[in-house]
This record gives C-alpha cells, structure tokens and sequence, in this order.
C-alpha cells in the first residue's frame, strides 16, 4: 500500500532523504491519516453485526420465529456482543412466547450485567486506548433494569413468582446509577417514576405470594411516584385480575452521533421529538373494556425510555472519548498549519516541516479514528410499557389492543385463555406489521404444552380451559391468596 | 484488538459475581450432610423409626435481588440428597415429591386406581434468604440458607442446619 505513496521515480522520503516537492508532501500528509483509519477501522460491520442486523429487521416485521433463529448462534458466542445478543435473542423470542429460550437469554444477560470486572483483562484498556466496541456491552442503567425486568415478567408469566420478585427487585437496584451519579435524592426519584413498572410489578408478586403488606407498600410507592396510575396499581384490582396484558409499544432510544465525525452525542430520539404517547385500547370481543371512553383508565404508560435515557450516566470512557476527539481534532488542525509551512519553504526546512505535519496529522487522526463512539443499541426496547390487569369471565376471548390515535396500529389475539384462578400473563408487541389475528397458542408454545381442548370454553357450567401457563396442578403450587380465598 | 480477539478473554472469564455458586453449593451440602448426620435427635429417630421416608423439595428463594433458576433450585438439595443416599444409605428411604410422582404417572401409565405410594414421614426443605444491596460502587449480599428436616405428619421440626455467607463485589471501570 506504501507504493501508493511513491513517487514515480520510486524514491521516497525516508529511503532518499530528498525532499519531496510540495503538492506530493501534502498529499502524502492527507493520505497516510486515511490508510491508519482504514486500518483501525476500516471494516466496517462484521459478519455478525449484519446477521444481527438482518434479525432486528425480522423482529420489526414481527417474524420472532426467524429472529430467534438468527440470533441464537450469536447470543452463543462470549465475544464483546454477548450480553446484547442475548438481550435481543430474548426480546424476540419473548414476543414469539418461546419462553424458554426468552428465560436463558435474558438469564445469560443478566449473569454478566451482575457480574463485576467483566471488562477487567486487557479490555477496558484497550476500549479506552483503541475503540470503545471493544469493551464487552452492559448497556446503560436502563438498558439492566429492562433485562431485569423482561426477565421478570417472564418468570411471572410462568407463576414462579419468588423469582420474579428476585428480577423486579434488581430491576430497581440497577436505576441506582444515576442517583448516585449526580448528587440527590430528588434526581433518583425522577429517574424512579419513570420506572414505576418495577414497583407495579413487584406489588404484583408479593400479591400472588400472600405478601400484602410488602405488595400495598409497593403499590402505594408506585402511586406516590406517579399520581395518575391509581387505576392500575389499585391492590384491589390487581387482586381481583385474573389476565394481565403487558403491552410493549413504540421505538426505545438509540446512541446517535455526530454525522461529521462519529462522536457520540447522546440517545435520541428526544421525547418532545416523537410527541407523547398514545393511550391504547382493549377490546375483549366487540366491547372497549379499557381506555379512552370506556370508563377505565388502567392503561397508562408506566415507562418512557426515551425520556430515561437523557439521564443517561456519562462514563469514565466517554470523557477519554471526548479528550482524545478534541485533541485529535487539534493535531490534525496543527498537522494542516505544518503542511502549509512545508508547501512555502525549501530543502531542509521544507523536510522537518513535511515530516512534523504527517507525524501530527497521522497522529490526530488515529486519535479521531480511536475515539468512534459504541453505538450498540438494543434496538428491540420499547418507548413504553403498557400493564393491563383485566377481570374477565373465565374461558376464551379475543382481545384486541389498539390505539385510536395512530390508524392502523393494532394487535388481536384470538381465543386468549383466561383462566377461573389465578392470573393469566400475556405479553403484546405492538408493531406496525404485527397487527394479526393471531391465534392462542401461539406455535412456539404449542410445540412444548398441549393445546386447550377440554370441554366447551366459555360455555356455563364448562371447566375453564387449562392454560399452558397454569401451574402445574396440587396444593403446593396453589399457594392460598390472602383474603380467606384459596387460589382464584 | 490483539486483548479482545484472545479466546481466552470472554465476557464470562474475568468477571466477578456476588451470587451463590457451584463453591457455596459443594460446601453447603457438604456441611449440612455432616451437621444432619450427626445430629442427636435425627440419630434417636432413627433408631425409633428405622429409615426415615424422606421428600424433597425444591429451595424457596427468598432472596433479594438474587434469582435463583429452577436447575439451581434443585441442585441444591438435591446434592443433600445424593450425599445422603451415599452416606447413610440404611438411615434414610427418599420419596418422590408427590407432583412429580404424579406427572411421571401420567406420563408412563394408564390411569388406574391410587397408586401404593410410600408415604413420606419427612419432609428435607431449603429455603435461601439474603440482603442484598447494590449502589452504583459495589454489590454486596449476606446469604442465609437454611435447610430444616420437618416432621410432616407431627408438623415438628427434627432438624434444621444454617449455611451462611457474605460476598461482596466492587465496581470498576466500566462496571
């Protein structure tokens, strides 16, 4: 590739010592800097971040099925996208309900994000001094909670309960960042409102386990945060609710950077960007139970990212990112004012000076090139959550969630089983392309537990269909609910 | 790139958890195989009764912040179990939990009358607490894990044995 940078006679500067004329010293000092960022960066994606790509593509679609499959070799591999890649492989397999694959995925997550040193050995290092991409991905504090939290919502799904606390209480432990980061109490109490749906969701838990003081203490934690959600986190309601829809929608942040040079600028978009966000509706066959004009206003959101992560918690590397742009923007500046020196002298001077603008301009821009910001983004979050707990008469129903505000924008489940006791979880990803009907169950579930089929659901005096997510049958898994019932 | 590409350096090789491992699980078991054998009133009772029909369950978590997955909530008593059977095979006669028993029914035979199930006399339970706290410096858990032998038709605790255990981590750059 040097030969590029020979002159035709075949001499170069540190082979002859001669003086290069002018216009090929400055094209030498242009051109060099471009090799070395070639160099560096030069690759562009990898293999791996395309076949990613290509799954975040499938998931926006709402093909979960090949999402999952696309991303289940990738979440194998222990490289520096581990804890991403199991963050997405459990998104997608979360919304085909593959709710094994979801638990292991969000569960590797979640092992990593808890561990400590993880970027110890060589990597935090060399993510300082070369490219952050290096260092092994935990994401931002809200980026933990919500792998704590899907984790908890599937674990809730499956009625285990004392580990569903486990992940909402960690879900809270991990917002602590930013607290801590800017000096108060009244910065963590905002950053804690935007995510009551760890309270709601803990409330629910001790709910289900017998708890009710620890669950009244949560609820009423989640209503001190945010006055408007009285509906959904009435402990009564909760108690009562035998189907609870947990409704993802919309686009969570993503890194942005500069256009010019890749620095790193922030999470965009910003809320005020996209306009608040839409109240949904439930309809359960043709009648509006919940939202807007039904008389119910359970579904609020309980959750903006966006607006979560313009807290975000800048780290130690950003600052040596920013030092090592600005200084690489000045070297090249002083490269550049060299260059033009050595096009106005001659002989020996005309050498230091061409020699002292390629060191400054080569220098500079692997400084540049090393400080490219990490913009991996877990692409699959939502803006926000929707948790919808519903009294509905055992058997099945069709639900459909809409929004009134955005046309077209929906989802129907037919045939959603509710059962008599206890408290069916579904999870709703509301996409543009995933309006459905979609049938219960859905394939990835019917592969592992046998389809409802006992008699005629609904019907009166008909046993209510057996949910794939019933716990298994026998006094230990009916834990006695408070309030003198057995189960419900 | 020469630190990131070494097989060697993974996301799973340097770091550092405070949750219970494969360590706590060796020594846990191992101390509460010695404290249940060499109880007193777990001696007297079998010299009373014979063998003890003994069955298992799964460990209650109750920790905070810590998830404890279904395989290691087994694992955990189920070693006791295995140490057990191997250790004092004539004291102790373990019984299928009564569930599982009936899933396995299910499964691998017609549906007839009530089966002649040993009934169990005991029941070995675990249960796993702990304080847990996390800031944005370090995390830190005290774990207390308690296993107890319980009478189930008396309703009596035989016996009960303690494993405790304080971990903490600290946070670096980049934690």
């Amino acid at each position: 590739m040097l030969e590029l940078f020979l002159d035709s006679s075949g001499d170069d500067l540190i082979q002859t010592g001669q003086p290069m004329k002018p216009i090929r010293c400055i094209l030498f000092a242009c051109l060099l800097p471009t090799a070395y960022c070639l160099l560096l960066t030069g690759c562009g994606p990898t293999k791996d971040e395309r076949k990613a790509h290509y799954a975040i593509e499938d998931y926006r679609l709402a093909d979960y099925g090949h999402a999952t499959e696309v991303l289940r070799p990738l979440a194998n591999k222990t490289d520096e996208n581990y804890v991403l890649n199991n963050a997405r492989l459990g998104s997608s397999a979360l919304a085909g309900y593959d709710l094994d694959t979801a638990e292991s995925a969000f569960l590797n997550a979640y092992e990593v994000i808890n561990s400590t040193g993880t970027n110890s050995g060589g990597r935090g290092a060399a993510a300082a001094i070369f490219s952050e991409k290096m260092k092994v991905w935990k994401g931002e504090p809200f980026e933990k909670a919500m792998v704590n939290f899907y984790l908890g919502v599937i674990y809730y799904m499956q009625h285990d309960y004392e580990n569903a606390r486990a992940a909402f209480e960690n879900s809270l432990f991990k917002l602590r960042d930013y607290g801590e980061s800017k000096n108060k109490d009244d910065q963590y109490r905002k950053v804690e409102s935007d995510f009551v749906i760890g309270y709601i969701m803990l409330a629910k838990c001790f709910q289900r386990m017998g708890d009710e003081q620890n669950a009244l203490k949560n609820f009423n934690r989640a209503v001190e945060l945010r006055r408007n959600i009285g509906s959904l986190a009435d402990p009564r309601r909760n108690f009562e609710s035998n189907v609870l829809l947990v409704v993802d929608f919309g686009q969570g942040p993503r890194r942005v950077t500069n256009p010019y040079d890749g620095a790193f600028v922030g999470f965009g978009p910003k809320p005020f960007e996209v306009g608040s966000i839409p109240i949904p509706r439930v309809i359960i066959g043709n009648q509006v139970a919940v939202g807007p004009r039904s008389g119910d206003m359970a579904a609020m959101p309980t959750i903006d990212l966006l607006s979560l992560a313009q807290e975000k918690r800048w780290q130690d590397i950003d600052t040596i990112r920013a030092v090592k742009d600005v200084v690489g923007t000045g070297l090249i500046a002083a490269g550049g004012y060299e260059a033009y020196r050595a096009s106005n002298s001659t002989g020996s001077e005309q050498r230091r000076d061409a020699t002292a603008a390629i060191a400054l301009i080569g220098a500079g821009a692997l400084l540049k090139a090393s400080s490219q910001a990490d913009t991996r983004t877990w692409e699959m979050l939502p803006r926000t959550v929707f948790l919808i707990p519903l009294r509905l008469p055992p058997g099945r129903h069709d639900i459909t969630v809409d929004f009134p505000e955005i046309s077209g924008l929906h989802q129907t489940w037919r045939g959603l089983v509710v059962p008599d006791r206890g408290e069916a979880t579904y999870y709703v990803r509301i996409q543009r392309h995933s309006a459905g009907p979609y049938d219960w169950p859905p394939a990835a579930m019917s592969q592992k537990a046998p389809a409802p089929t006992q008699g005629t659901p609904g019907a009166p005096g008909a046993p209510a269909p057996r949910n794939p997510f019933d716990p298994p049958s026998g006094p230990s898994s009916a834990a006695p609910l408070p309030g003198g019932t057995a189960g419900r | 790139m020469f630190v990131a590409g070494c097989p060697k350096n993974t996301a799973l090789s340097h770091g550092k958890t405070t949750a219970l491992d494969s360590v706590d699980l060796v020594e846990m078991t191992d101390d509460m195989t010695m404290k249940i054998l060499g109880d007193p009133l777990v001696q007297a009772e079998i010299r009373t009764r014979g063998t003890l029909k003994v069955v298992i369950q799964p460990v209650e978590n109750k920790m905070i912040g810590e998830i404890l997955p279904r395989g290691a909530k087994e694992a955990f008593v189920a070693r006791l179990r295995a140490l057990l059977a191997e250790q004092a095979r004539d004291r102790f006669t373990w019984v299928m939990n009564r569930d599982n028993w009936y899933a396995i029914r299910d499964r691998e035979l017609d549906r007839g009358p009530d089966p002649d199930r040993v009934q169990p006399e005991f029941a070995l339970t675990a249960r796993f607490s702990s304080i847990t706290d996390e800031s944005s410096k370090r995390r830190a858990s005290y774990y207390l894990c308690v296993y107890s032998l319980t009478d189930l038709n008396a309703g009596t605790l035989l016996w009960t044995g303690k494993y405790e255990v304080k971990k903490s981590a600290v946070k670096g750059f980049l934690d």
